[in-house]
């Protein structure tokens, strides 16, 4: 497995993370701001001769040009990796405009990709969050699996930006650190890379939460952090697939672990597929208990099976209708009536 | 000192609008009265019923004359310049060619091909000429002249575009106004004169694509080199979203504009997905009902994104995609929905911004300029081609 951090932001939340592993973890920085460099790991810059290692200044397509000229240096990190991560934050040029073409170059190695991605405060301004909301449904398309993570969600109130920020970066990095454990260093339940790689390969967009508690009824605890976690609030879509991780000490009882995979099961879909993995490290959770959980919902399913549900869940039943354009001179194109709707002539579902 | 005065009439599928500008010699063209109210009796950009069309048109003359009567004076608008839009609309490439006299090419040769391409006439008696755009030169076989002056050589070569429309959609519309005491002068295409209205010069030079996006059909001009090199509009505009919006909600036309104006993305994005729209009844006594944002923006995506692949491909016929280096400028009462900017960004792959008027004044106050770049840029063309002769005489005049 690799880790990409793509973007100043996602370089330093990557670097943070393989602090935690002392070198075990292998990391690669990417981003077209020279002194991201500084951090530890491997560095790529990112569009050296078009940007001169100055930084996208928040351009997102002056990012992605930067990118297609040096994705070739990535190939060489590329080999053998049979999963990849991505972390980067969204709002600026490199993150979303970078992250869409290392995709791209992953899907074209086959190469199955995580991301997580932060999406910018609200206080931080609309051109951040439009930037943000520009690149997360293709970030979506092209990555497996795709965590977009508000950072007001993670963090709680404070007076202080920077300590808001901090707050943020290290909460998704302990989330992100606790995922990684899970593959590796497995416990007695194994959660390994290639059934990780086969749920993925079918994943859509995902939601993703990690937990902690201490004490006697440290379970419990958990379990109730992670049912009121906003982060983990399912709406009304259906969730398809759970991925649950305990992390403890060697202390880790059998009940605790029932507890947390019913009450989850209970709280985000009985039926849906549950993959359940546990880490017993001594050294790093003596005493207390972890938990993460990522739902999907696989919006990524087999295309036949979506056709046959799109056009059953379209609103409007019956024969295309041209509405208000009924007596007009019709628009066609390529043999489609374009005064049709467009989202009925496609069959694309409303999930109403 | 003398005054010009100039009018423009837009007489559009989702608003008609007339604007008044003034201009005192050696000054900035300046907008002093414009009305815009919903339009009737328009449909995809044309006339489908001529008395609601005449009614359109009174309504815009009437608020202007009572505007100026608020401000203590009054106003008689005899004429305006038309702004024309529709799929109807399309453009030839055409050629001049002369002998060229002496050898090397002179004025009075240069003056007689130009001389030569405004008479070529748009094929067939059932179109009307709109404007003819000067392109490049060719000297014998080679092109790519801007100023062939003292060029040596035999045939001299004037490549020209030729913008046209259908010669009854113009007839409806003088129709229409004649009926509201109004008479026509030139029609001219809404986009190119948006375009006129939104775009620098270097920005020509680069490259640059206008999409005028009005409420029955879309319009396109790009230019390269410093000269229009495309132009023509496809018949799928605004109100094709909002006729998806309504079939999908099963709204009234007004219930599923106003979805569209107040609520409608062109992008599509997770952060929707929980949140539901309340819509009002549209009768006393009926519940509200609200909507899924996600499926609203479903909708309206997929309807933009089409328009924008239709435009696409426009572009890609002509090898003209990859030379947008100075990016899109979108205009027009489509540029409104919200994220369209992110959506043609992400579908074309440069940047977009949104056009306001630049070379008149008066529109600051308006709540979107972008909206009434066509008529600015119609506005503009008429000081730009009538400036020595002032207009008093037809257009009665603002007694204040």
């Amino acid at each position: 497995m690799l880790m990409i951090g793509v973007g100043t932001s996602g370089c330093r939340i990557a670097s943070r993370i393989a602090d935690d592993f002392d070198g075990s973890i292998r990391n690669l920085l990417c981003d077209t701001d020279a002194t991201t460099g500084q951090l530890d790991g491997d560095f790529v810059l990112l569009g050296g001769n078009r940007l001169s290692g100055r930084g996208s200044g928040g351009d997102i397509v002056a990012a992605r040009m930067a990118v297609e000229e040096s994705i070739a240096a990535l190939d060489p990190e590329l080999e053998g990796v049979r999963i990849a991560v991505i972390v980067t934050s969204l709002g600026g040029g490199t993150g979303g405009g970078a992250t869409l073409e290392i995709l791209k170059r992953l899907s074209q190695r086959n190469i199955p990709s995580i991301v997580f991605a932060t999406t910018p405060f609200a206080f931080e301004g609309d051109d951040r969050q439009r930037k943000a909301r520009s690149v997360m449904g293709m970030i979506e398309d092209a990555a497996s699996t795709s965590f977009f993570l508000p950072l007001d969600r993670l963090t709680v109130a404070s007076d202080n930006m920077k300590q808001a920020f901090d707050q943020a970066v290290s909460t998704l990095a302990q989330g992100i650190t606790l995922f990684w454990r899970l593959l590796k260093t497995p416990g007695y339940i194994r959660l390994d890379a290639e059934r990780l790689r086969h749920v993925l390969s079918r994943a859509g967009r995902g939601r993703f939460a990690a937990v902690e508690a201490s004490g006697p009824d440290r379970a419990a605890r958990a379990l109730d952090a992670l049912l009121t976690n906003e982060s983990l609030s399912s709406g009304t879509t259906t969730i398809r697939a759970i991925l649950c991780g305990v992390l403890a000490g060697d202390d880790l009882r059998l009940t605790e672990i029932s507890t947390l995979a019913n009450g989850i099961r209970k709280a985000f879909g009985e039926t849906a597929q549950f993959e359940l993995a546990t880490v017993n490290d001594e050294a790093t959770f003596s005493g207390r208990i972890s938990a993460v959980v990522m739902l999907f919902e696989f919006s990524k399913v087999d295309e036949s099976a979506t056709k046959a549900r799109k056009i059953q869940s379209v609103l409007s039943p019956g024969a295309k209708s041209r509405g208000r354009f009924q007596n007009s001179e019709s628009t066609l194109w390529h043999g489609e009536n374009m005064d049709e709707p467009t989202y009925l002539r496609k069959s694309i579902s409303l999930d109403l | 000192m003398s005054y010009n005065i100039y009018a423009a009439l837009e007489l559009g599928t989702t608003r008609t609008v007339l604007a008044v500008a003034e201009c005192e010699t050696g000054k900035k063209l300046t907008v002093t009265s414009l009305a815009s109210i919903p339009s009737v009796g328009v449909r995809k950009s044309q006339i489908t019923d001529i008395e609601q069309a005449k009614q359109s048109i009174r309504g815009v003359i009437g608020e202007i004359e009572r505007k100026a009567k608020k401000e203590g004076g009054s106003i008689d608008i005899a004429n305006a310049f038309l702004v024309v839009n529709g799929q109807h609309v399309s453009a030839d490439q055409l050629s001049s060619t002369i002998a060229v006299n002496n050898k090397t090419v002179s004025d009075e040769d240069i003056e007689n091909v130009v001389a030569n391409a405004h008479q070529l006439t748009p094929g067939g008696g059932e179109r009307v000429g709109l404007d003819i755009i000067e392109q490049d030169f060719c000297v014998d076989q080679r092109g790519g002249i801007l100023s062939p002056k003292n060029i040596a050589g035999h045939v001299l070569k004037l490549n020209v575009l030729s913008i046209s429309a259908d010669k009854n959609r113009i007839e409806d519309a003088r129709t229409a106004a004649d009926a509201a005491h109004l008479e026509l002068r030139d029609p001219l295409f809404a986009c190119t004169c948006a375009a006129e209205a939104v775009l620098q010069d270097h920005e020509k030079k680069n490259g640059v694509l206008v999409l005028d996006l009005g409420g029955g059909s879309t319009g396109y001009a790009v230019y390269s080199d410093g000269y229009l090199v495309a132009t023509g509009a496809i018949g799928v505009g605004g109100d094709h979203i909002t006729n998806d919006l309504a079939q999908a909600f099963q709204l009234s036309n007004a219930r599923a504009e106003m979805l569209k104006r107040e609520h409608a993305s062109a992008v599509v994005s997770s952060l929707d997905e929980d949140d539901r729209i309340t819509i009002d009844p549209s009768t006393p006594g009926m519940d509200s009902r609200s909507v899924p944002c996600r499926a609203v923006n479903i909708v309206t995506n997929a309807r933009v994104k089409e328009i924008i692949a239709m435009i696409r491909e426009k572009l890609e016929e002509q090898d003209l995609i990859n030379r947008l280096h100075s990016g899109i400028v979108i205009t027009g009462g489509g540029a409104k929905l919200k994220e369209i900017d992110l959506l043609l960004q992400r579908e074309i792959g440069t940047t977009v911004r949104i056009g306001k008027p630049l070379y008149i004044d008066g529109l600051d106050q308006e709540e979107f300029p972008a909206e009434f770049a066509a008529i600015a840029g119609a506005l503009l063309y008429a000081h730009k081609n009538y400036e020595e002769r002032s207009l008093f005489d037809t257009l009665k005049g603002i007694f204040r």
